[in-house]
C-alpha cells in the first residue's frame, strides 16, 4: 500500500460506473506526452477505468482490453491518438526497453495496464494508479504523481473530482 | 506510383493470389485460387518462442517476422510449385494488429509487387477469417457454401465480433465484446489455474475431466444489445479460486475449467443464435481461434435452426490461405491498392 501524501489522492469506487466516470473525469485533461501507469489484480478494474479516461479524452473508437493484441490505439476526430498498452504477458522484461515507449508517448497519451511488469523501462515522471478489490462491488484506487508535471496534473485532477476549479 | 491497374489479368482461368500474413504471432504465407482452393499453406507459428513470455511480446514477434517471412514466402511459392510470375497479385494483411507486425507483411508484399508488376490489395484480418469458411476442405461442395444473409461470430485472442453479411463483402457490425475478448478470457483463466499457454486448449483439455455445473459462473446477456463482456466472468472466478485458496484444500481445476468454458460457450452460442433469429439469417458461420473450441463447435453443430459453418481447425487460427481467400472476392470486385498503403493497427469491421 502506497502511503498517502500530497501527492496522493484516494477513492473508492462503489461499481464500475463510478470507476468509469473516475477515469472520464482524469480522461479530459490528458496530453499529448502523458504516462499513466495502472497497478491492479485481475478484476480490479483496470480497463474500466481506461474505458472512462478514453472517453473524457475523446475516443471514437470502443475501448477494449488489449492483453493479446498487446497495444490498442484509439482515435479523435482531430486526428488525435490515445495509446493503450498492456504488460500483463510481460514476465520477462530482459528485452523490455525495445518496446520504443518513447515513440508512443510522442503522440499521445500512453496508459499501461501491469505497469509494474515493466517499471524499469517507465519513464521517472507518471502518474500511477493503484487499484485494490475491496469487496465484490467496491474497488480502491489510488492516484499518486511522481514529478512535478504529474503533481499539477494531479492538482488539476483533484479541483475536477472535488470541485474548486 | 505504379499504376497497378493496367496489368493484363487472365480472368478466364482460375486467379491465384498469393496471401501473406503477419498481423500477431503467426508469420504465414499461402497461394489460393479463385479464394477457394489452397494450393499451398504455410504458417510459422511462434507460440513456442512467446510461450517462454507467457503470450506474444511485440519486438519478439516483429524480429521474428522478419527473420522468417521471405522463407515463409519462398516455401508457399514452392509447395504451389509456382514462381512470382504464375500469380496474379499479392493480398497482405493491412490490419488490425501489431503495427510493427503488420509492417513487417505489408513491406514484404510492396517488395514482392513492385519486383514483379504485381496489384496488391490490402486486407483486414476479420474479414479474412470469415473468408476461411469459403476455403475448400475435402468433403465440401460449392452449393454448401455458407448463404446470404449470413450471421458471422468471429472469436479469437483478440476479437471477438457479431456482424451480418449481406452479401460479399458486405458487414453489418452488430456488437462486440466491451472488455476482454473470448480467447483472452480463457488465456487469463488458464494462467489464474496454473494451466499452459496458449489457454484456449489447455483449459478444453482440464474441462474434460470436470463437471461443468460444478460452479455457477455468471454469463452476461447484455439484453438488448449485440455486445459481448467478458470481464465480470474472469472476475467470479478469481474470486472463487481466491476463496478455494484459503481453504488450503487443492483446487478444483478440472470443474472451474469446465465451468468457465460452460460460460463462454454459452453466451456465444446462445446470442449467436438468437441474432440469426432477430435477423432472419439463413446462415451462420464461426472463425477465429476460439472456433477451435470443441465445446463450441459441438454446441453450434447441436442447433437444428440454421446450418453452421465452421472452417476445419487448420483454418481457425491465422493463417494466410484466408488472406488469399478474402483478396480474391476483393480482388474480383476491382480492388487494387497503391504501394503506399500503411499499416492498420485498429481497423474495425464497421469501417472495411
Amino acid at each position: 500500500m502506497p502511503i498517502l501524501d500530497q501527492n496522493s489522492i484516494e477513492f473508492i469506487s462503489r461499481g464500475t460506473d463510478y470507476t468509469r466516470r473516475v477515469g472520464i473525469r482524469l480522461g479530459t485533461i490528458l496530453k499529448d506526452g502523458d504516462v499513466i501507469c495502472l497497478e491492479g489484480d485481475l478484476g480490479s478494474g483496470k480497463t474500466t477505468l481506461v474505458q472512462g479516461m478514453a472517453a473524457g479524452w475523446g475516443s471514437l473508437d470502443r475501448v477494449t482490453s488489449p492483453t493479446f493484441v498487446l497495444m490498442n490505439l484509439y482515435r479523435r476526430l482531430d486526428g488525435g491518438q490515445f495509446h493503450h498498452l498492456d504488460a500483463y504477458r510481460l514476465d520477462n522484461v530482459g528485452e523490455a526497453r525495445d518496446l520504443d515507449l518513447e515513440t508512443y508517448i510522442e503522440t499521445g497519451p500512453l496508459v499501461i495496464e501491469w505497469a509494474e511488469r515493466i517499471k524499469s523501462v517507465l519513464p521517472a515522471d507518471h502518474l500511477w494508479v493503484t487499484l485494490r478489490i475491496v469487496d465484490i462491488e467496491q474497488r480502491d484506487l489510488i492516484f499518486s504523481a511522481r514529478g512535478s508535471y504529474y503533481k499539477s496534473l494531479l492538482e488539476n485532477f483533484r479541483a475536477r473530482i472535488y470541485g474548486g476549479l | 506510383m505504379t499504376d497497378t491497374t493496367q496489368q493484363p489479368i487472365s480472368i478466364d482461368g482460375p486467379i491465384r493470389l498469393l496471401g501473406i500474413e503477419t498481423s500477431c504471432d503467426e508469420t504465414a504465407a499461402s497461394v489460393v485460387e479463385s479464394g477457394r482452393k489452397i494450393i499451398s499453406n504455410i504458417v510459422a507459428s511462434q507460440v513456442d518462442i512467446h510461450a517462454q513470455y507467457g503470450g506474444i511480446y511485440p519486438e519478439v514477434a516483429s524480429r521474428q517476422h522478419i527473420i522468417t517471412i521471405y522463407p515463409i514466402v519462398e516455401q508457399a511459392l514452392q509447395d504451389a510449385h509456382i514462381t512470382l510470375d504464375d500469380v496474379d497479385g499479392i493480398a497482405v494483411t493491412r490490419g488490425p494488429g501489431l503495427s510493427g507486425s503488420l509492417v513487417v507483411g505489408l513491406n514484404t508484399a510492396k517488395g514482392l509487387a513492385l519486383a514483379n508488376q504485381l496489384p496488391i490489395i490490402g486486407i483486414n484480418h476479420l474479414e479474412a477469417h470469415i473468408y476461411s469458411a469459403w476455403l475448400d476442405h475435402p468433403e465440401r461442395r460449392t452449393e454448401d457454401d455458407p448463404k446470404f444473409p449470413l450471421l458471422a461470430l468471429i472469436v479469437s485472442g483478440g476479437h471477438t465480433e457479431l456482424a451480418l453479411m449481406t452479401d460479399h463483402l458486405e458487414y453489418q457490425r452488430l456488437g462486440g465484446t466491451l472488455d476482454d475478448a473470448a480467447g483472452e478470457a480463457f488465456d487469463k483463466i488458464a494462467r489464474l489455474l496454473g494451466l499452459d499457454y496458449p489457454g484456449g486448449p489447455a483449459i478444453q483439455q482440464a474441462a474434460i475431466e470436470g463437471n461443468e455445473r460444478a460452479f455457477s459462473f455468471p454469463r452476461a446477456w447484455l439484453e438488448n444489445t449485440w455486445d459481448f463482456s467478458f470481464s465480470g466472468l474472469k472476475t467470479a472466478v478469481l474470486r472463487e479460486v481466491r476463496r478455494l485458496e484459503e481453504t488450503n484444500l487443492p483446487l478444483p481445476i478440472n470443474d472451474i475449467a469446465a465451468s468457465f468454458q460452460a460460460a463462454v460457450v454459452d453466451v456465444l452460442v446462445n446470442k449467436t443464435l438468437f441474432a440469426a433469429r432477430e435477423f432472419k439469417a439463413k446462415d451462420i458461420l464461426v472463425a477465429g481461434g476460439v472456433s477451435a473450441n470443441q465445446l463450441l463447435r459441438t454446441r453450434f453443430e447441436e442447433n437444428d435452426e440454421f446450418t453452421v459453418h465452421i472452417p476445419p481447425l487448420v483454418l481457425c487460427t491465422d493463417n494466410a490461405a484466408m488472406i488469399s481467400g478474402a483478396g480474391y472476392y476483393r480482388f474480383i470486385a476491382g480492388q487494387r491498392d497503391e504501394l503506399d498503403i500503411d499499416a492498420l493497427p485498429n481497423w474495425p469491421l464497421s469501417e472495411i
